[in-house]
């Protein structure tokens, strides 16, 4: 910051030197009312007041390239200046920079306020503009020999002069001033759209600048044609010389009001911003706060909550970013250290990072309260879901069940009825196939009896609630189809809803190992310390599980959260699955 | 007293069971049919007195079924069956043309021969 501040007094040193300078060669000058360069009097002026606005601009925004470019188009008006020295080599390259300025003024005009050209169009117009003012510059002063009375009455020789060949001047400063006529008008439509659609805060920064940069251009463009077309009489174009140099004499001032007025604004904006915090109501108040300190209407805030890993709104709904499109552009908020939120707004604020950084520190707080109720609204959002799903697989497992009674042992009694009636109406005429029939009846009631057993544990193993949990994983384990390794679970009884939950947990994922492992062998383990219950299945198959595709494990995960618990599914590749529970248990 | 009857059912064993049943107590079983479309198909080609259809079928419902058989003047009884119970269906039953609903452990000659009296 010290070395900046050096290196500016340096360059501001150098201005006023070259300011003087220029007085003194003008004042000298013994043709200094013919050249085209404006008045005289204004080129110091000029000069100066783009340097020291520019270098003001500099320090104060030093990661700002407008203040560089302020500066730069005070020193080379000096250089064009040099066009009034007597001398024929300073005069040659007062001629060839003589043009240079208004590029420069062009450039820093398109860029304004970031420093930045962000489109092609930007790119493309500036670039024609420091073409035209070179490269056409240079073929011009070629051709030129400025001891014709003609172009000038008592110049200095042109030491660069190729040959005098008067068309060939004319041709190239004509073709110069054509280029530039379209340049201008260019600039001149892109500056207004810019100005259309920039927001409002950017908008009352903008407004100086581009009104008196467009004046500037279109006196600059009027002159370019004069110098075409010629005027109707000989004053018309002194007037315009002389507005158009007083316009570009006002262009610093109006840089440095918009660059004042961004600042100001900011400043409003903060303060206004901090008053509205202390009485604007929760939620929608929060960001109807923002958009209005920050001009944007489209504002939208999406908060962290650090135990869903994910954004939500001020009501506590997940929501996606919005994409960088180029429309919309998201700058985090953070209080401590820590992420809170994501102020989402108009891409056309970030030229004003500051602003939306400051206007971000000042809400800072008050968005961390903010973001504490909404993780609280984002919790009972989740619980509210969980719950729904709980209902869901309750009225799910209800229809299974009817399912399974009606196609298994409804269907097997029916049968058994019919064959009974059916006996009985034969034992009289036909014994033999009356005992048949029995027989098969009997043999039927054994298989409804036994699928009425296996429908009645999966309501509820009664070996769980009468014997505890190490016996129900013992029997789990045994009718697995792959061995199963059994740690030694807790002796002692645990809370019926523990037990349930451990057993379902186990029983769900040695089911997904019976259906989806392709496993050669799992291991179960149930542990229990610091007051809560883990419960571990881990198999050696083919992993790639993923618990957000079925209904087992999101029902389970359900369970274990409401005993405020946790589930955890760890999947990789070829690597085999483990499920994980932890449940709380005092 | 000798109706013919066309069972309709997905179940083999049940249809097998019903026409053993019904054959034992008189009746002509004279087709059967595993899905709705075909039990209309048959319905129309064998025309029986009578056609014994389960309310779940893989396709149509044994509603549905009725409904399209009982459509013009000279059409079979359907007699609706079910192992679930839609007893207290009755309304749903007379809306779609049926005789009546016989739960399936009760099927029997006598039972059918009752929704005729």
């Amino acid at each position: 910051m010290k070395s900046l501040r050096l290196a500016l007094i340096g360059i501001g040193i150098a201005g006023l030197a070259g300011g003087a300078i220029s007085l003194a060669i003008a004042a000298s000058s013994d043709h200094a009312e013919d050249v085209q360069i404006g008045a005289v009097v204004f080129t110091p002026l000029i000069g100066w007041s783009f340097i020291g606005t520019g270098l003001f601009a500099w320090w104060r925004r030093p990661e700002n390239r407008i203040g560089a470019l302020m500066t730069a188009v005070g020193f080379v008006w000096f250089l064009a200046s040099l066009i009034t020295s007597d001398v024929p080599g300073l005069f040659a390259i007062g001629g060839l920079f003589s043009a240079l300025p208004y590029a420069l003024l062009l450039h820093m005009l398109v860029a304004f306020p970031t420093g930045r050209l962000e489109t092609r169009w930007q790119r493309i117009l500036v670039g024609v503009g420091y073409f035209d003012t070179t490269v056409m510059q240079v073929l011009g002063v070629l051709f030129l020999d400025t001891t014709d009375p003609d172009v000038c009455t008592s110049c200095p020789g042109n030491p660069i002069l190729i040959s005098d060949q008067v068309v060939a001047s004319g041709i190239a400063y004509g073709l110069q001033a054509l280029i530039g006529i379209f340049g201008l008008s260019g600039i001149g439509i892109l500056l207004v759209r810019r100005w259309r659609s920039a927001s409002s805060a950017i908008r009352s920064a903008l407004t100086p600048v581009l009104l008196v940069g467009v004046l500037t251009a279109f006196l600059l463009g009027l002159s370019l044609i004069g110098d075409i077309a010629g005027f109707p009489d000989g004053t018309g174009e002194d007037v315009i010389d002389i507005l158009g140099a007083a316009a570009m004499a006002s262009v610093p001032f109006a840089f440095l009001i918009g660059l004042l007025h961004s600042r100001l604004s900011r400043a409003t904006a903060v303060s206004e911003l901090v008053a509205r915090l202390g009485e604007a109501d929760r939620r929608q108040g929060m960001r109807d706060a923002l958009a209005e300190a920050l001009g944007d209407p489209s504002l939208s805030l999406a908060y962290w909550v650090p135990e869903q890993g994910r954004y939500v709104d001020a009501a506590g709904h997940a929501v996606e970013l919005p994409a960088r499109d180029g429309s919309t552009a998201c700058t985090p908020v953070e209080h401590e250290g820590r992420p809170v939120a994501m102020i989402c707004h108009d891409a056309s604020l970030d030229t004003e990072p500051e602003l939306i950084g400051a206007v971000g520190a000042a809400a800072s707080l008050a968005l961390e309260n903010e973001r504490l109720n909404v993780e609280l609204r984002a919790r009972v959002e989740e619980l509210r879901a969980s719950r729904a799903r709980i209902v869901q697989a309750a009225d799910e497992e209800r229809r299974r069940l009817e399912r399974d009674l009606h196609d298994g042992a409804q269907q097997r009694l029916v049968s058994l009825a019919l064959n009974l009636r059916l006996a009985s109406s034969k034992l009289d005429k036909d014994p033999a196939a009356a005992k048949a029939l029995l027989e098969e009846t009997t043999a039927e009631l054994g298989e409804a009896t036994s699928e009425l057993r296996e429908l009645a544990r999966g309501l509820h193993p009664a070996v769980l609630s009468d014997r505890g949990l190490r016996p129900a994983l013992e029997a789990l384990a045994g009718r697995a189809p792959v061995p199963v390794e059994l740690g030694e679970p807790p002796a002692e009884r645990l809370p019926p809803a523990v037990e349930s939950a451990s057993y379902f947990v186990v029983a769900e994922a040695l089911t997904n190992v019976a259906r989806y492992a392709e496993a050669t062998h799992a291991e179960v383990s149930v542990t229990r310390a610091n007051g809560q219950v883990e419960v571990e299945v881990s198999d050696d198959g083919i992993g790639g599980a993923d618990p957000a595709a079925g209904s087992g494990l999101r029902g389970l995960a359900d369970r274990v959260a409401a005993l405020d618990g946790r589930l955890e599914v760890i999947s990789p590749e070829g690597e085999g699955t483990v499920v994980r529970a932890v449940i709380p248990c005092g | 007293m000798s109706r013919t009857v066309l069972v309709v059912d997905d179940h083999a064993g049940f249809r097998a069971r019903a026409q053993l049943l019904l054959e034992a107590e008189g009746y002509e079983v004279v087709g059967e049919a595993a899905d709705g479309k075909t039990a209309l198909a048959e319905a129309a080609r064998l025309r029986p007195e009578v056609v014994l259809v389960d309310v779940q079928l893989p396709d149509l419902d044994g509603f549905d079924v009725a409904s399209r058989i009982t459509g013009d003047g000279d059409a079979p009884a359907v007699v609706l069956t079910s192992s679930r119970d839609w007893s207290d269906s009755a309304e749903l039953i007379v809306r779609s043309g049926a005789r009546g609903f016989v739960p399936k452990d009760q099927l029997s000659g006598a039972t059918l021969e009752e929704l005729f009296r």
